[in-house]
Order: structure tokens, then sequence, then C-alpha cells
């Protein structure tokens, strides 16, 4: 599904990502654990396409086709999907608006109708329930004045309603209380298929908890030092970053 | 430095439509205060950013014919007066005959309805701007319009629906028109007046245009004016307004830029608890010019003013918003707001805000705001990412910067008109190479 080959990236003339290797396969979950900056997100952006980062070597693929060739809605329709760490606030346009207009620049790629807009607020209505979201979201501006785990039950939703073969979580889990995890991680478990691949970022464990990985990558310093099956991350959490020789200003455990 | 020059004497000759006496007394004496006009330049402050669009040719001074035929506007569902060039058309007219409401072109006044009319000329335009170092080529309208609308209201009367007045000028070749509308409404009356400018015709021409409402005490009005006119249109708008006790005007203006747009709207709140709402939504492109200035003037005690003016810019085109508040001494509890909010498309547009207070009176609450920004690219971004098109994605980012003003128009084919407009506007300034 996924291949990173040697991905080299820069943002305003720094070097963050120096190297990285990656091959996910469709059915696939990973978990990339690390401290904070050791380009997470950068990698989640690069793959988005932000054109605020520069690739400056290495080459990736999706599904045999080369990824960094096309713009960022190319990259969506083929079914990239970015759960943003940070998602932003869109004030004045509405949600349903946004969302309806995605569904359907996804549904005209796939050579399929428009859905209506009544049809389109049913869908709506059933996905914001299953992340625990009132409908009355789905009237307010894009994420306008909702509170960081709503922002974050939101990005599930989109990648319900999107479903993506390929989903890049970003700190999904970061700012949540329990119960709210929980929610999110269903909804990511209900996003577990055969034919989708997920790629999920967490700088803690705490997640994999909920959601089981394949596989477990530590990134630090932009490159890959370590991968593994699942003890992987228990052993992050019993022993800190410090083990692999990493610094951490903060925790891996919670 | 060049000289400022004055107004050829050309511009100040009228073609002879047959007006009623005090109409012709009043234009004639209007005509004779302006020989010595000055032209405007860049040093004149109130044209400051407008002066280098202005291109008065003498071919441009001749009156465009009076008798040109209406075009394809008369589809319009609901009450509608079309002028052509300036001069009304009553046969592609079509409004109720209705009691206490009087539509009549200035042509056919007689008697008390003569003298209203030359009564009301003017009366909320004047020379106000004068001492301010500026020029008023409003004052160019009153000395050469060739017909023109008076409509009364008796006290208590409801137009049940909008009033569409068309402004058609058809530039077949190099002219002005100077249409005018003097509306009188009556106390507690209510009225919603549309004026849609539009033009066919490609000869580089003048529309001078003038539109006074007297509102008498408890009358409401709505007054929404679109501009849609070609690039080849130099507009010079203004718009007077005097407000007596706890009348009620609203203004909703959507202009599309060209040469040369300008826009000066006028309100006087002369009698106590009157209260205005102005919304202007402005959006330029290539190298187009839209330039709009607004006065309140709080005479009375006891009113509210309340203000929002929106411009978005792109390519190497330029907006200007000029708002003043002037609070008069006996103006207590005032009560006026003011907002500007810009948005620039690129970086080669330019766009100027410029608010003006002056506050005589010590209790009162004034507030203004002026923001100039761009679209926000992480914004951009995060819609992209979910595989909308980048022009759909800053169609709906620009769109919810000017939504709030757009929805409040209150009337359904004036804002689809604005929304036809703006796609057009969109496909333009967000072209995907
Ligand atoms: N837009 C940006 N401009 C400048 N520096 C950035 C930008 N985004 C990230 N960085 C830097 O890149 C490094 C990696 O950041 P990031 O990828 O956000 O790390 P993580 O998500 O692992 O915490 C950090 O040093 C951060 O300061
Ligand atoms: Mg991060």
């Amino acid at each position: 599904m996924l291949s990173i080959k040697n991905l080299h990236a820069s943002v305003e003339g720094k070097q963050i990502l120096k190297g990285i290797n990656l091959e996910i396969k469709a059915g696939e979950v990973h978990a990339i654990m690390g401290p904070n900056g050791s380009g997470k997100s950068t990698l989640s952006q690069v793959l988005a396409g932000n054109d605020a980062f520069e690739v400056t070597e290495g080459e990736v693929t999706l599904n045999g086709d080369n990824l960094l060739e096309l713009p960022t809605e190319a990259r969506a329709r083929e079914g990239v999907f970015l759960a943003f760490q940070y998602p932003v606030e869109i004030p004045g346009v509405s949600n349903l608006q946004f969302l309806r207009t995605a569904v359907n620049a996804m549904r005209k790629h796939q050579g399929k109708d428009d859905m209506n807009a009544a049809e389109f607020m049913k869908l709506a209505k059933e996905v914001s329930k299953q992340v625990d979201l009132d409908p009355a979201f789905l009237k307010r501006g894009v994420n306008e004045g909702f509170s960081g785990g709503e922002k974050k039950r939101n990005e599930i939703m989109q990648a319900l309603l999107l479903q993506p073969k390929l989903a890049i979580l970003d700190e999904t889990d970061s700012g949540l209380d329990i119960d709210a995890l929980k929610v999110v991680s269903d909804g990511v478990n209900a996003l577990r298929a055969p034919d989708r691949a997920i790629l999920m970022i967490t700088h803690y464990q705490r997640l994999l908890d909920h959601i089981v990985p394949d596989y477990v990558h530590v990134l630090a310093d932009g490159k890959i030092i370590k991968s593994g099956g699942r003890e992987l991350a228990l052993e992050l959490e019993a022993k800190g970053y410090g083990w692999l020789g990493v610094k951490d200003n903060t925790t891996a455990s919670h | 430095m060049k000289s400022a020059s004055t107004l050829s004497s050309a511009f100040l000759q009228s073609a002879g439509q047959a007006l009623p006496e005090p109409l012709l007394a009043l234009r004639a004496n209007r005509a004779s205060a302006l020989t010595d006009l000055l032209l405007p330049t860049r040093r004149t402050e109130n044209w400051k950013y407008s002066a280098k669009h202005l291109k008065l040719t003498d071919e441009m001074a001749s009156s465009l014919p009076l008798n040109a035929s209406a075009g394809a506007e008369a589809d319009i569902q609901g009450y509608t007066v079309v002028l052509v060039n300036g001069v009304v058309r009553p046969e592609a007219s079509n409004y109720p005959a209705l009691e206490g409401l009087s539509i009549q072109r200035f042509s056919d006044l007689n008697g008390d309805d003569a003298e209203l009319a030359a009564d009301l000329l003017g009366k909320s335009i004047s020379d106000q701007p004068a001492k301010h170092g500026s020029i008023n080529l409003s004052l160019l309208n009153a000395a050469r319009f060739e017909d023109g609308l008076l409509i009364q209201l008796q006290p208590g009367t409801v137009l049940d629906q909008p009033l569409f007045v068309v402004h058609h000028t058809s530039a077949s070749h190099s002219g002005s028109a100077f249409p005018c509308i003097l509306v009188a409404a009556g106390s507690n009356s209510q009225l919603t007046l549309v004026e849609d400018y539009v033009s066919s015709g490609e000869s580089p021409v003048m529309v001078n245009t003038a539109t006074e409402f007297s509102l008498g005490d408890g009358a409401n009005v709505t007054s929404v004016r679109l501009n849609t006119e070609g690039q080849n249109v130099q507009h010079m708008g203004t718009t007077g307004v005097r407000q007596q006790r706890n009348s009620r005007f609203e203004s909703h203006s959507v202009g599309f830029g060209g040469t040369l747009r300008r826009h000066d709207l006028h309100v006087r709140l002369e009698g106590e608890g009157a209260e205005c709402k102005l919304n202007g939504v402005v959006v330029t492109q290539g190298t187009q010019h839209y330039d709009n200035h607004t006065t309140i003037e709080h005479i009375a005690a006891h009113c509210n003013s309340e203000e929002s003016y929106r411009n978005i810019a792109a390519d190497k085109s330029h907006a200007i918003f000029n708002g003043r508040i002037h609070i008069h001494q006996d103006a207590q509890k005032s009560n006026a707001n003011m907002s500007n909010k810009n948005l620039l498309l690129t970086n080669g547009a330019e766009i100027d805000s410029k608010p003006e207070l002056e506050i005589y009176a010590d209790d009162v609450k004034c507030a203004h705001g002026a923001t100039i920004g761009q679209l926000d690219n992480d914004s951009i971004f995060y819609l992209v990412s979910r595989g909308l098109s980048p022009r759909d994605a800053k169609v709906l980012l620009t769109m919810a910067f000017i939504n709030e003003l757009v929805a409040q128009i209150p009337v359904e084919q004036v804002r689809d008109t604005a929304n036809t407009g703006l796609n057009q506007f969109f496909d333009q300034a967000f072209q995907e190479v």
C-alpha cells in the first residue's frame, strides 16, 4: 500500500526528516512513537502534501503511484487521509457544507453521483453519532469553538465519511479524557479493514491499549531508530525513550 | 505639477427633454453654479485614489440617446420601473396602482408634485463636502438630469413587495446618463427599493446617479443597490438620506468593480430615535477600481447607526472604503458602530480603508474597526487535504468572509444575481492553471 524510501524533508531550511524507510501493507496498523520534536507531524504533513515542507530526497508510493508528484487534493481523492494534530478553526464555513463538498469531490473522483443535501444530512447524522458528536455540530463553522476533544472526534468523523485507503492519525489521542479516548478508539477500530492501512502517530502508549497495532516504530531525530511488534510499545512505556538513547523532556508513559 | 483643470462646459449642456418649469429652473441654476467646477486630482482629499481613473472627454459630455429602447432586463418578477440612459421607459415598466403610492416620471409632474420634486432635489446631497477641500461630482446630476422618478408614499402606505428600478445605460457610443430618483416616504410608510445598474454596449460612458430618500417619522425604507455595469462605464453614484424621528433606513449594496466605480452614501439622522444600517460588499479584479465613501451624521439625540462594509480585491485591482461618522453636539446618547473588513487575494491588489470620526457630543458610544487580511494557508491546506479543489476551498473561505452580508440582503432575486456575479468573480480570481 504505502512505501516510503529514504525520505528526507526540511522546513524553512532546517532538515527534519533524515531518511525514513517504512512499508505498510493493506490491512495493517502501524504506530509511530517518538519524543516531541522528532518529526512525527512533519512526516504526516509531508504525506498529505503540505508544501510548507520540502522533500529533499527519497520517494513515497501509494499502491505503486508516486505520491509526491500529486497535489494535496489528488492525494486525498486517491485515499490519503490525515487526521490533524491541530485541526484549524474556520469560522463562517459550515461544517456540513464543507463535509458534503469533500464527500462529493471524492464521489466524483470515483465516478459516482453527487449526494444531495438530504441524503448527506442523513449520513452525516449517523456518523456523528458514531463518534458521539451532537449533530448540532454539523451546523457550526468548521471546528469553530470546538473543544480539543470535539476537534479530534470531528477528524475521526471525517475519516469515517471519506473512507480513505490510508488513514494517518496524528496524535488523535492527545488531549482526550478516558471516555473520549474510548469513543475515538472505537471510531478508529471501525476504520480497520483488510483493504485499508492505518498509520497512528502517538506520543503515548495508552492509545495502543485500545487500538492494537501490528507494528510499532520509534522515530527520533528524523529517523526510525527501532521497529518491532506491539511489545515494543510496552517496553517503551516501562523504560522510557532514554532506554533507546533518545532525549525526551516528557515521559513516554501516561 | 499639473494645475487642476475645470470641467469642460460641454458637461453643463442638457439635451432638452421636456420638464416642468420648477425642475428646469433648478437645473439651470445648478448648472450655472458649476461653471468653475474643478476636476479632482490626486491631491483632492476625497478623490485621492480615484482621480487618476476619471477620464471625462468631450465625447462623453453629451447625453446618451433619450429615446433608446429597453433591453432584456424586464424579466424581473415584481414591480419594475425601467430607466434607459436616465429616462423613464413607461412601456417597459410595470407597477401597481396602489392607494397611497405614486410613482411619476419628472416629465409628467405638475403643480404641487413638480414643486415637491424641485424642493427635494439636492436637499440630502447639497454641497456638504466642499469644506473638506473635496470635490463633489455628484452635483453634476442636478445640473444635467433629463428625467427622473418621484416616488411618494402617503403616511402608513406599505408596499408589499420590492420595487425594482433598473437603470440601463446603453453605451452604443460615448456619452453620459444622469438618472435621478427622489423618494418621499411619509410617516410610518414602508418601502424596499432595489436599484439595479446595468449596461450594454462598449463605448466609454459616464453614469452619474443621484438617489435621495426623505423618511418621515417612523418610516421604514430599505435600499438595495446592485452594480453589474460593464467595464466601460465610469460610475459615480450618490445616495442621500434624511431621516426623521424613529425612522429606519437600511442599505445593502453589492458592487462589482469597473474602470471607475464610486458611490457616496450620506445619511443624516435628523430626528430622535432614528436608526440606520449600512451594509456593503465590493469585489474587484483585474485592474478594476471601486471607491465607497459613506458619511453618517448623527444630528439628533438617541439615534443608532450600524455599518459594515467588506471589500475583496484580486489581481491588481483596488478597493477603497472611506467611512465618516460625524456626531453633532446635540446628538447625545448616539450609538454608532462601524466595521470595515478587507480581504486581499493577491499581493498586487490594493485596499485602502479610512475611518473618520468627528465627535462633538460627550455622551455617545462609538466603535469602529478595520482589518485587512489574506486567505489563511493552513485553512486552505486543511480543506484541500479533504479532497476539495483549491478553487472550492478558496471559494468557501472567501464566501465565509461575506456570507453574513449577502445573506442579509432582503431580496432573493438580488441575492441570486449577487451570487452569480460572485461565482464569475471566483472563476477568474481562482483560475486553476
Ligand atoms: N512550520 C514549521 N516551521 C518551522 N519549524 C517547524 C515547523 N514545523 C515543525 N518544525 C520543527 O520541526 C521539528 C519537528 O516537528 P514535528 O514534526 O512537529 O515534531 P513532532 O510531531 O514529532 O512533535 C521541530 O523541531 C519543529 O520545531
Ligand atoms: Mg506532532
